[in-house]
């Protein structure tokens, strides 16, 4: 579901966002702050997001559990998700 | 100068402008423009004390109306009586005309002698009320003494007789003695005076003393409390006071007792001793109360419904006293000249505004049947114009911030602007949860929401706060459930939104007594689409993995914002013209940061975008890595990517070289520009009459004023007939190669320490946010994890206790408590580390002259 190529499709995503922002803002004296707080908002949030999956693309350690009970094998939700 | 549209990004372009207005309308046209709200007036005599002024005396007589309403609102409050709210009337107020504020004052006059009459009536009989009250309790309690004193002659004469040295008592005795027939017996007979009266209960025991040792024990007094409080008109307290009545032998002693008394605060009153006459005075004090409580009574409704009169109007009252008394404080501020007859004013004001203050000051004038027109003209000035940001009610609470660091720079840029962005972002950073930031965003819609009758009702101080920076929390609340998501935190619990990456795989027979802990295994090829994936939630090695996360993202974070930052001040030098700042601050600036922590921060990602157990080599720790950048260059004990030394060498060069650019570029440059200026003949303005002119202090951009003086200079010879009352003691200063250098040399040093020490300062990120997440593990696991650990009935009490508990908690310690440190941690952030990289600064605020502004400031007492 989601790998390396998500990196990219989400720039691409960012920046379409970023170009309708520019271009839907409201016009009239608050055309900046509605352009400015909706580009810097989708890149903050890209940013944020791109470092969390980065972190988790390769990662060098894996969860350890000694609490968990056999039956619990597979987990709650198992393969399946809310969505 | 061509005007853009005003926008936040930068302050808005203002112009010095001069007005000249016919002395007849004067009034009228400064009221207008104070609605309006743009125009700052320059004081143009400001030799002149506020007493000598041109419209003292009318400030004057609105001071003493302004007086008079207060007292009216006193009163009203006194009385308890309701004012009709300010907001009812702000919104439709017109300017009032000359003949409206006469009225006003001379009504204000005569309804304050009107209320101080009745005042002064109510309180008269008020206080003949309480004195026959009192007089009525004496008469009650003294009669009880006369008719006891009868009925115990037979124990007076007894106790006379066992103490022989009582001479004052063996009157009575003697008295008695001798006409021993009627029990009626007067004591004028037996020369016996007394005095009755009240007295504070307080008092009681130093009038005792005071007496028993003033006439050495001769006297006999009897006292009895009155159980209801006497109110005190004047104080308009209540007083328990005493009844006494002291009987003694002889005129002059009764004379001092009552001396002794009335110095003593206790008043006399006037009791016969013959009982039938004291029923007759009783019941003359009975019907003179009954009269005077009906009068008491009529006052005091006239007076509550003059005062209900006065409240009605008095909010607008005082909203057009107020905006009298502002316009002629600013009309203090115009000169006056008596050839044309006119006022002159100067005033900064946005440039954008100018049509609206011409079209306005015509309204006036068409209105007024004014045939001379209200001159505006424009002056070129060297003045600095002040820093006039235009915010609405969302943008305010984001500038105020900045502004509360310092006024920017005229048109430089206004940090306000990103930080409605960064400031919620990076306070999310550390507050992510999604629970939390629910609460926070749903208290600043509430607020939101009722925003009108909050505003209208009275707010205390903590609450006042939040609601000033209700846009601020919606913001940080939508923002910080966003990063709750990622952080895949809610209430401190997972979020498991989609399948893990991870999947435990038990060994046949698994039992964790005896196998212990087992490890989860990736699902192959992929990776957890948004945020933490859950399964890390209460595994034994969570904190290993989300603290290098945590960390590396606060790095990265940093560098961003800060990068932005410096960009800033890119665009600062490119709006100011000064391309020395270009080449000898951002650029160089530029490379030193981002060939150190640039690196760093391309290292993290590098590291992370490679899948090193696929290559089977060993992960290099990127700490170690940046130490010995510095300490051994060129030497790489782990190997993150092939010709990585090299590459570091070149960048820590790249670095180094950086700092002497830094340190003399800038400072040489400006030295040569001024030597090939003064070679070429000219001269800044200030330069030759500095002699004479006073010595200003007030510019210490040193170089960039010297340059920046050198184009003005030009144009102020051209328009020197505009610029009529103006100032040569103002931003003009010799260039000085020393104080240029020394600026730089700090602003160097400041610049690459505090790269570093900057970079280290994000990570707080890191360390609220887990502090964060681990307290609301920790409230969590020591309240509702306990009850749902518990069974049956007591389970069911139990939820319901410790969920009491725990909301409770969570509001005041995770929502506002912990809300508030990364708050503060936030606003550091932005005024330490992201506005050090481009702020200027040094701005003058523009204060405009407005009636809202002034209302808002001065009646937010009358809410």
């Amino acid at each position: 579901m989601a790998n390396g190529w998500s990196l990219l499709v989400s720039v691409i995503f960012i920046a379409a966002f970023c170009a309708v922002a520019w271009f839907a803002s409201p016009k009239g004296e608050n055309q900046t702050v509605w352009r400015s707080t909706l580009i810097l908002s989708a890149w903050s949030c890209w940013l944020m997001w791109a470092i969390t999956f980065l972190a988790q693309w390769h990662p060098l350690i894996q969860p350890q559990r000694g609490d968990l009970r056999p039956e619990y094998n597979g987990g709650p939700v198992k393969g399946e998700s809310f969505f | 100068m061509a005007a853009g549209k005003d926008s936040l990004f930068r302050s808005a372009d203002m112009t010095l402008t001069q007005l000249y207005v016919a002395n007849e309308i004067g009034r009228e046209v400064v009221s207008a423009l104070g609605e309006l709200g743009v125009m700052q007036f320059r004081d143009l005599n400001p030799d002149t004390t506020a007493f000598q002024r041109t419209f003292t005396q009318e400030i004057r007589r609105l001071d003493n109306v302004e007086r008079q309403l207060n007292y009216f609102r006193q009163q009203i409050e006194r009385n308890g009586i309701g004012m009709r709210p300010i907001y009812d009337f702000t919104n439709n107020m017109a300017a009032p005309s000359a003949s409206e504020i006469d009225e006003l004052a001379d009504r204000s006059q005569s309804l304050e002698q009107r209320i101080h009459g009745l005042n002064e009536s109510y309180e008269t009989l008020k206080k003949r009320e309480t004195e026959l009250t009192e007089w009525r309790w004496v008469l009650r309690e003294a009669g009880g003494f006369f008719d006891r004193a009868r009925g115990q002659t037979e124990e007076i004469r007894q106790s006379i007789d066992s103490s022989d040295d009582a001479p004052l008592l063996r009157d009575v005795e003697q008295a008695n003695g001798s006409t021993d027939a009627p029990q009626q017996q007067s004591f004028s007979v037996m020369n016996i005076g007394f005095v009755a009266g009240v007295i504070p209960r307080e008092r009681m025991g130093a009038f005792e003393r005071i007496l028993w040792r003033t006439l050495r024990g001769n006297l006999y007094m009897n006292q009895s409390e009155i159980p209801d409080p006497i109110v005190d008109p004047e104080k308009n307290e209540e007083v328990h006071k005493n009844v006494f009545v002291i009987f003694a032998h002889g005129k002059e002693i009764i004379a001092k007792i009552r001396k002794i008394s009335e110095s003593l605060g206790a008043s006399i009153y006037n009791v016969d001793e013959n009982g039938e006459l004291r029923r007759d005075q009783m019941h003359e004090v009975n019907s003179r109360l009954q009269d005077l409580s009906n009068v008491l009574g009529n006052t005091k409704r006239t007076l509550d419904a003059e005062l209900n009169q006065i409240g009605r109007s008095l909010a607008a009252w005082m909203i057009v006293t107020k905006k009298e008394k502002g316009v002629y404080q600013t009309l203090n501020r115009f000169s006056y000249d008596p050839a044309r007859k006119t006022l002159v004013a100067e005033a900064w004001c946005p440039t954008n505004s100018l049509g609206l203050i011409k079209s306005t000051l015509q309204d006036v004038n068409d209105r007024a049947g004014l045939s001379v027109p209200t001159i505006v003209n424009q002056i070129k000035t060297s003045k600095t114009p002040p820093t006039y940001n235009k915010t609405n009610k969302f943008t305010l609470g984001f500038q105020t911030i900045i502004d509360a660091y310092g006024t920017a720079k005229y048109t430089e840029v206004n940090p306000g602007l990103p930080s409605i962005v960064t400031f919620p972002f990076l306070f999310a950073v550390m507050f992510g949860d999604l629970g939390h930031g629910f609460i926070m965003t749903m208290a600043a819609a509430a607020m939101i929401y009722w925003e009108k009758p909050l505003q209208r009702g009275k707010q205390d101080e903590l609450f006042g706060m939040a609601f000033y920076g209700r846009y601020i929390m919606l913001m940080m609340g939508i923002f910080s459930m966003y990063t709750g998501i990622l952080y895949c935190d809610i209430f401190s619990k997972e979020l498991s939104l989609f399948p893990s990456m991870w999947q435990w795989n038990f060994p046949e027979g698994y039992d964790p007594e005896k196998d212990g802990v087992i490890t989860a295994s990736r699902v192959e090829g992929y990776t957890y689409p948004f945020g933490l994936d859950w399964r890390w939630h209460e595994t034994d090695n969570d904190l290993l993995f989300s603290n290098s996360y945590k960390m590396k993202l606060s790095i990265i974070m940093g560098w961003a914002h800060m990068t932005y930052n410096l960009c800033l001040s890119y665009i600062n030098a490119r709006h100011f013209r000064t391309p020395i700042d270009i080449w000898g601050n951002f650029i160089p600036g530029m490379i030193f940061f981002q060939s150190i922590f640039g690196y760093l921060v391309f290292c993290i990602v590098y590291k992370w975008s490679i899948d090193w157990y696929a290559m089977g080599e060993q992960p290099p720790g990127l700490l170690n890595m940046l130490i010995y950048m510095f300490l051994s260059p060129g030497t790489i004990n782990e190997k993150l990517y092939n010709g990585q030394g090299a590459v570091q060498v070149i960048l820590l060069l790249l670095a180094v070289v950086q700092v002497p650019i830094l340190l003399f570029l800038k400072p040489f440059y400006l030295r040569w520009e001024h030597n090939r200026a003064r070679a070429q003949g000219y001269r800044g303005i200030g330069e030759n009459t500095r002699v004479s002119a006073l010595d200003d202090d007030d510019d210490d951009e040193g170089g960039h004023s010297a340059h920046a003086n050198g184009r003005p200079s030009v144009e102020s010879e051209m328009d020197g007939a505009a610029m009529i009352s103006q100032d040569l003691d103002d931003e003009h200063e010799e260039f000085e190669f020393s104080e240029v250098m020394i600026h730089q040399v700090i602003h160097t040093i400041e610049f690459c320490l505090n790269c570093v020490s900057h970079t280290a300062s994000y990570l707080r990120l890191w360390a609220l946010s887990l502090a964060h997440q681990q307290l609301s593990k920790v409230l969590w696991s020591m309240t509702l994890a306990n009850a749902f650990g518990m069974g049956g009935a007591t389970g069911i009490i139990a939820i319901f206790v410790f969920f009491t508990v725990w909301f409770f908690l969570t509001v005041a310690v995770l929502v506002v408590m912990e809300g508030t440190s990364a708050m503060l941690h936030s606003l550091r952030l932005h005024w330490v580390e992201a506005m050090s990289k481009h702020f200027i600064g040094e701005g003058v605020a523009f204060e405009p002259f407005s009636f809202q502004l002034m209302l808002e400031e001065e009646l937010t007492e009358l809410k």
